[in-house]
C-alpha cells in the first residue's frame, strides 16, 4: 500500500497562494502573528516519565524507561540515553508503520543532540559500577497527531517526562562489592535524574517571498514554506545545536533574528515546563504520604523524608 | 462470599469508566477509553482505497496496527492485533464499502490489566466517531479465576499477575433497545445479546468456572453498554464537528 493516493495529501494552489499572500500582511491562516507561538499544554500520566504533549493541534506522548546495563566500552564510566521516536500512523494518514522514515530519523537526531551533546543530562550520575553496571536511560516518543512542528513539541515532551522520571534506587553489595541490588520503589524512594538545562527546539518557517519569517509552523504552512530552521537554546542564552537542511538560502541577520527570538521564547517555555512539572511533584509527594495509612496523624504540610 | 480486593471493589464491581471522542484532528475518528488506571487511545482512518493482497476484495477490509507503549513490536502484540482485527470484521458490515481498507491504530497509553477488552472497547468507539457502518457494538469485558475459585471482574494488573489461576476477555455483543415490541434481532430464537463475539482465556479454568464468567461478564456487559450508549449520545448532542 506505498505511494497510494489516499495516503497522499496536498494542498491546492489556491490554499497555498492564499497563506502567502496574507502572510505578507503577517497575518496567519489560525489567527496568530508571526512570531507568536500555540498554547502549550503539559499532562503527565500516572506514572513517573510519562507526559503527554499538546502545541495546538499537535500531540506528542512521551514515556521514560530505564534498563541496568553494560556500558559502553569507550565509555565505562557514563550511562546511555537513547531516543526513540515513533511517527505513529494515527498522527498522519501518510506515515507508514514499519521502519521510521526521514522525518522520524532526523527529529530523534535533533532532539538527541540537544539533549546529549550539550550535556543536560548528566551521565555520569547512571553509573553504578564502572565497566559493568550502568542505568541506559530509553526515551520513547509517540507522535500522536500532525498538526505541525512536531520537533518542538517532541523536544517538550521529552523534557517533560525526563524531568518527572524516578530511577530506583541501588546499592552495591555482595561478597566483593560487585554485586548491584536493585531496591524496589516500596523499600527506598525512587531519584530522580539529575538535569543540568532544558535545552529547547524552536522552529522557524522561511517563505519565499519578501524572506518572511514565522515561528512554529502549522503544518498548512510546512507544506508551503520554502526552508526551515530549528534552533535549540537553554534559558540561560546557550545556543544547544543548530539545524537547517537545505531548503531556501536566508541572509545572515535572519539567522541572528532567529537566534534572538528563540533566546526570549525559550525562556518562556522552560518557566512553563518548571510550573508543569512542580505540580506533578506535589501531588506525587502528597499521594505518597496518604500511601502509609498506619502513621496516624501525619501533617499533610510536613514533608515525608 | 466477601472477597478482599486491593482498591476497595467487590466481585462484580468495574474500575470507573472514563471516554471521549474526536480528542484527534488528523484522525478520521479517534477515542480514548480508560478503566482505572489503565488507558488506551484508538485512532480510524478510512475507508481508504484498496484491499491489501490477500484479502477479498469483494468485502471492505478491516487493518489494525497496536502500538505498544514502549519496546520493539513482537508476538504478544501481533496476537492482539488479530484479535482485535476478526473482533471488528465481525462488527461492522462489511458489503457497504467493497475494495476498501479502514485502519485502526490502538495506541496503549497505559497498562494496569485488563487491556484487550479497554483496546476493543476504544476502536468500537473510534469506529462510532469515525462514521464506519457497523451491525452493532462490542463490549469488552475481563474476568478472572483466583486459585480460591472465586470469579472476580475487571482485574488490575497486580491481581492479574499475583492472584489469578486464569482469566478470559470476553466480547459480546451491545443491549438492544428496539422500537418494535419484540426486538427484530433474534438468531434461532435466542436474542443476539446472548452471543458472544470473542472469547480468549489464559490458563486453566473448569467448565463451570468458565460458564459463571460468561453470565457474570454478560451482566456486567449490559452496564458497560448502557455508560457507551449514554456517552455516544451525549457527545452527538453538544458537540458539532467542524470538518
Amino acid at each position: 500500500m506505498e505511494g497510494r493516493l489516499a495516503n497522499s495529501w496536498r494542498l491546492t494552489v489556491n490554499d497555498k497562494n492564499f497563506i502567502k499572500t496574507a502572510l505578507l500582511s503577517e497575518i496567519r491562516i489560525d489567527g496568530r502573528k508571526p512570531f507568536e507561538y500555540r498554547k502549550i499544554s503539559i499532562k503527565f500520566g500516572r506514572e513517573d516519565g510519562s507526559s503527554e504533549v499538546q502545541l495546538g493541534q499537535t500531540r506528542v506522548m512521551g514515556m521514560v524507561t530505564a534498563q541496568l546495563v553494560q556500558p559502553y566500552r569507550d565509555r565505562p564510566k557514563e550511562g546511555i540515553l537513547s531516543i526513540f521516536t515513533e511517527f505513529s500512523p494515527m498522527a498522519d494518514p501518510s506515515f507508514e508503520p514499519g521502519r521510521p522514515g526521514e522525518l522520524a530519523v532526523e527529529l530523534g537526531r535533533i532532539i538527541d543532540r540537544g539533549l546529549r551533546e550539550s550535556r543536560a543530562v548528566d551521565t555520569e550520575s547512571l553509573c553504578i559500577l564502572a565497566s559493568k553496571f550502568v542505568w541506559a536511560i530509553r526515551i520513547d516518543l509517540h507522535i500522536l497527531d500532525n498538526g505541525g512542528n512536531l520537533v518542538d513539541a517532541a523536544n517538550i515532551a521529552a523534557l517533560a517526562a525526563l524531568l518527572t522520571f524516578r530511577r530506583p534506587e541501588c546499592s552495591l553489595g555482595g561478597e566483593d562489592g560487585q554485586e548491584v541490588i536493585v531496591h524496589p520503589p516500596e523499600i527506598r524512594e525512587p531519584l530522580p535524574l539529575t538535569v543540568h538545562h532544558l535545552p529547547i527546539a524552536i522552529s522557524f518557517g522561511f517563505f519565499s517571498n519578501e524572506s518572511i519569517l514565522v515561528i512554529d509552523p502549522t503544518h498548512n504552512e510546512e507544506a508551503v514554506m520554502g526552508g526551515r530552521m530549528t534552533t535549540t537554546v537553554n534559558a540561560n542564552g546557550d545556543i544547544c545545536a543548530i539545524q537547517k537542511s537545505g531548503g531556501e538560502g536566508v541572509p545572515q541577520r535572519v539567522i541572528m533574528q532567529c537566534l534572538q527570538l528563540a533566546t526570549s521564547k525559550a525562556a518562556s517555555i522552560t518557566k512553563q515546563i518548571k510550573d508543569a512539572v512542580e505540580v506533578v511533584n506535589t501531588e506525587r509527594a502528597l499521594r505518597k504520604v496518604k500511601r502509609h495509612p498506619t502513621s496516624t496523624g501525619v501533617d499533610v504540610r510536613e514533608k515525608q523524608n | 462470599m466477601e472477597v478482599d480486593r486491593e482498591d476497595g471493589r467487590s466481585q462484580n464491581q468495574l474500575r470507573p469508566l472514563a471516554c471521549s471522542r474526536n480528542i484527534l484532528h488528523r484522525a478520521h475518528g479517534s477515542a480514548s477509553w480508560s478503566q482505572g488506571d489503565t488507558k488506551v487511545l484508538a485512532a480510524v482512518y478510512g475507508p481508504k482505497a484498496g484491499t491489501k493482497k490477500n484479502e477479498n476484495p469483494e468485502k471492505a477490509c478491516i487493518e489494525v496496527i497496536w502500538k505498544p507503549k514502549t519496546g520493539q513490536i513482537g508476538k504478544p502484540e501481533k496476537e492482539y492485533e488479530m484479535i482485535l482485527k476478526r473482533t471488528l470484521e465481525s462488527v461492522c458490515i462489511l458489503t457497504v464499502n467493497p475494495n476498501t481498507t479502514t485502519s485502526i491504530i490502538v495506541q496503549v497509553v497505559n497498562d494496569d490489566g485488563a487491556l484487550l477488552p479497554s483496546a476493543i472497547n476504544a476502536a468500537c468507539m473510534a469506529l462510532v466517531d469515525a462514521g464506519i457502518p457497523m451491525k452493532h457494538l462490542a463490549v469488552a469485558i475481563c474476568c478472572c479465576v483466583a486459585k480460591s475459585g472465586y470469579v472476580i471482574l475487571d482485574p488490575t494488573k497486580l491481581e492479574e499477575q499475583q492472584k489469578m489461576k486464569a482469566f478470559a476477555y470476553l466480547v459480546f455483543p451491545n443491549s438492544v433497545h428496539s422500537v418494535l415490541p419484540e426486538g427484530s434481532l433474534r438468531v434461532e430464537g435466542e436474542p443476539i445479546e446472548n452471543g458472544i463475539i470473542t472469547s480468549v482465556t489464559h490458563g486453566i479454568m473448569s467448565v463451570d468456572d468458565y460458564f459463571y464468567c460468561l453470565e457474570r461478564g454478560r451482566a456486567a456487559s449490559v452496564k458497560l453498554s448502557d455508560f457507551l450508549r449514554r456517552n455516544l449520545q451525549q457527545q452527538s448532542t453538544d458537540s458539532s464537528k467542524a470538518g
